[in-house]
This record gives C-alpha cells, structure tokens and sequence, in this order.
C-alpha cells in the first residue's frame, strides 16, 4: 500500500468534522435562509440524511473491499477502462472542489480582513501549509485535527453563549407557515455538503480499528448536523428573515457580540475558527486527491507530487468562478446536483454493480 | 510586467522539480515523468490564465451541464 500511515476511527471523525462544517458555517446559513425563510434550522436536519446515506454506502463499498479506497475499487468493479474513467471523474472533481474551498478562504479573508493583499499570495500560503501537513502523510493531518477541532469547537460554542442574551427566539414563528416544503429546498445546499463525506472512502482503508468506523463515521455526522442547527438557529434568532442577504451571516453575529463592554467584536475568533477548520478541511480534500492520483498512475509513493498538484489547486482556484457572487449563485444550484451526482449517485451505482454481481456469483455456484 | 510574471511562474516550477527529481529513485522512471509532466502542466495553465483571465473554466462546465437542474433551485 502506498499510504504506511494508520489512524484511529476517531480521528477519523475528527478530520470529517472541520471537512464539512468549516465551509459549511460561513455560506450554508445564508443560502438555506433564502430558500427555507424562517424554517432553516430544519434544513441541516434534512440534509443530514443524505450524509447517514453516503456514510452507509462508503461503508458498504469498504466492506466489499476492505484495503482499497474508491479510486482502486473502481477498477475492481466496472472493469479496467471504465474504472479509470470513473477514477479520473473523482480525481477532476476533487482537484475543482478544492480550488473553490481555497477560493472561498481566499475570497472570505481578503474581503473581511486582508483587503489590499492579492489574492494569489493568500492562496498559495494556504495551499503550502496544506502541502506540508499532506506531505507529512495521513496521520500528520490527523493529529493536527485532533490538536485542532476541539479549539475550533469550544471557541465555536463560546460565540453562541455570548450571544444568547441578544436571541430572540420569536424570530422562528410561525412555524412551518408554507408546509415543510420551503424548509425540505433549503435543505438542498446542506445536503450537497453533507455528500462531502464520501471522502472517508479515502480514509477507511486505513484505519486501525475498522470495526468501529461505522459508528464513528455516523457520530461525525451527528455533530455536523449539530453544529449546523447551532449555526442556523443563531443567525435565525439574531437576525431573522434578514440571514438570506447576509453574506456571512455568522461572520456578522461574531461582530454583534458584546457582553460587559468587554467582550466587544469577536469576529478575531471567527477567523480563527475559519482558519483552523479550512486548513483541515483543504488537507483532507487535497490529500484525498494526492492518495488518487498516486493509485490511478499506480505511482511507488505520492510525496513527490504534492507540490505540482498544489500549483495545480492555487491555479484552479483563481480559475473556478470569476467574482464571489458568481460563486455563490453556483454554490446555491448546479453545485448541489453536482456534488450530489459525484458523492451520492456514482458510489450508488458502484455499490448496485457490487451486490448484483455477488448475487450471480452466489447463484452460479449453487447451480454448479 | 507579464513577461516577469511567466519569469516567476517559469522560476516556481523549476524549484519544484529541482526539490523534487533528485529525490525520486532512479529506477521509477514513470514517477519521473508523471512530475514531469504535471509540473508542465501547471506551467501552461498559469500562462494562459495569465493571458486569458477570463477563459471559460470548468466552474462554467459544469454549470452547462447541470443548468436544467440547477434552475429549480433557483
């Protein structure tokens, strides 16, 4: 195996949590909030199942074959040609994924505090220190978000406590006013970053402890949709029905706090949260394409060429959409199907090929 | 000014494989010419997107292709 390194499952929990919430916190608010009204803090919880339904089917996929990941297996399922082509769909995906998740801490940071620095200087130096820890090899990255999340978390929970005394909770009713079909569309941006945790596909094969991987897979779930409905019930509370033209609308609640004239603008801490989870977050992206470029060129090892492939990401990232606007309107609607077909309908299919050719296989043998 | 650019650009990729050929095992020639040929990679997109900054890219692609769907949620 090209990948020495082994992690725990809860590491792995840990690296999938920052995966989906560090985005997931600054852009998913406003664009449920824009579709679900006042019934947003619903929509992570709808979206949440397609997340239990792309852990279940990476699951599955792993238990067929155990010591492989998604790029490997593919091959072994639909054959040698179409399993390449299906390699190099997922190999694509990742490389425009991550260069959209570097443009929005890009996009993010010099927008709300480095605003004369050019953009290519705040995505290279995010994208080389994502380098070194992708470098360092699958449990760098996992000790660093054990190091980190917990930090992120606590800081995280920190601003909503500071915040309580400025909720009102009459921002969520009436309740349901339009039936739960405005709050099920909301739950379509959610949803699409729910599919992200295909990316354990990446991660199981190397997991020491493979039995529990299931139920840690399906914890990391729970505290995403957890800190999801947090997130949304905040900027609910705060802001009301105004969320859907914020543009970060937790960015804006961190600047709202202010307890005892003390605790006065923590949007410092935002940014802290933000940068720790996105450097987790590129890492785990950016290794997952490094690992799948490294087994679809069946290369001896994939240190070397986590710098090229780094170049590649800071140009994709400058590439994928030419303002935030753009961006977030993509965000907001092809992205979903997008994301949905890659993670969620593709590892479906592939799952479907596997049960199918077992039961011939069972059945053949009984005939024999 | 874009001349100095593809200078720099020309500069980053050579630091790369000056980092990282001599690193790889003289026996794995494919190793090398898959770094060889990202690195060149690299090196051409940068250029054209520093000529073209506006060139369709695969954000556009994609959005073609899920367009249909991507109207219901609009």
């Amino acid at each position: 195996m090209i990948e020495k390194g082994k992690i725990s499952a809860a590491q792995m929990a840990l690296m999938m949590h920052p995966t989906i919430i560090a985005t997931g916190i600054l852009f998913v608010p406003s664009i449920s909030a824009a579709k679900a009204g006042r019934d947003m803090w619903l929509s992570p919880i709808w979206g949440s199942f397609i997340g239990f339904l792309v852990v279940f089917i990476a699951y599955q996929l792993h238990k067929h074959f155990p010591n492989e990941t998604i790029i490997e297996y593919s091959e072994h399922i639909v054959g040698r040609i179409p399993g390449k082509v299906i390699g190099l769909i997922y190999l694509l995906f990742y490389l425009h994924v991550n260069g959209i998740i570097i443009r929005e801490y890009g996009e993010f940071l010099s927008g709300v505090f480095l605003m004369t620095t050019p953009e290519s200087v705040i995505f290279g130096s995010m994208t080389l220190v994502c380098a070194f820890a992708v470098r360092g090899g699958l449990e760098v990255i996992a000790r660093s978000a054990q190091l980190f999340i917990p930090i992120v978390v606590l800081l995280f929970l920190l601003i909503v406590f500071f915040l309580a005394l400025d909720l009102a909770p009459t921002n969520m009713l009436p309740v349901f006013e339009e039936g739960i079909t405005p709050s099920i569309l909301g739950a379509a941006a959610p949803a699409a970053w729910f599919s992200e945790f295909l990316l354990i596909a990446f991660l199981l094969p190397y997991l020491t402890d493979k039995e529990k991987g299931l139920k840690w897979a399906n914890l990391s779930v729970l505290s995403v949709v957890f800190i999801l409905v947090i997130t949304n019930v905040t900027a609910l509370f705060l802001f009301g029905e105004i969320t859907a033209d914020l543009l970060y609308p937790v960015m804006s609640a961190g600047r709202y706090v202010r307890v005892a004239e003390f605790f006065t603008h923590l949007e410092s801490i935002i940014m802290a949260i933000w940068i720790l989870g996105t450097f987790i977050k590129i890492s785990v992206f950016y290794y997952a394409l490094v690992l799948g470029t490294a087994q679809w060129l069946k290369l001896s090892e994939y240190k070397f060429i986590v710098l090229p492939l780094g170049f590649l990401l800071v140009l994709f990232a400058t590439w994928s959409a030419p303002n935030l606007t753009e961006l977030k309107g993509f965000l907001g609607t092809s992205a979903v199907f997008y994301l949905l077909s890659v993670q969620l309908v593709l590892p479906s299919i592939l799952l479907l090929i596997v049960v199918i050719q077992k039961k011939v296989i069972q059945k053949r043998s009984i005939q024999a | 000014m874009k001349w100095a650019m593809i200078f720099g650009i020309t500069i980053l990729t050579a630091l790369i494989l000056w980092y990282e050929l001599p690193k790889i095992n003289q026996n794995q020639k494919k190793d090398k010419y898959v770094l060889i040929a990202l690195s060149a990679m690299s090196w051409v997109l940068a250029v054209l997107l520093l000529f073209f900054p506006n060139m369709p890219g695969p954000t556009e692609l994609v959005d073609q292709i899920y367009k249909p769907l991507g109207k219901l949620l609009e």
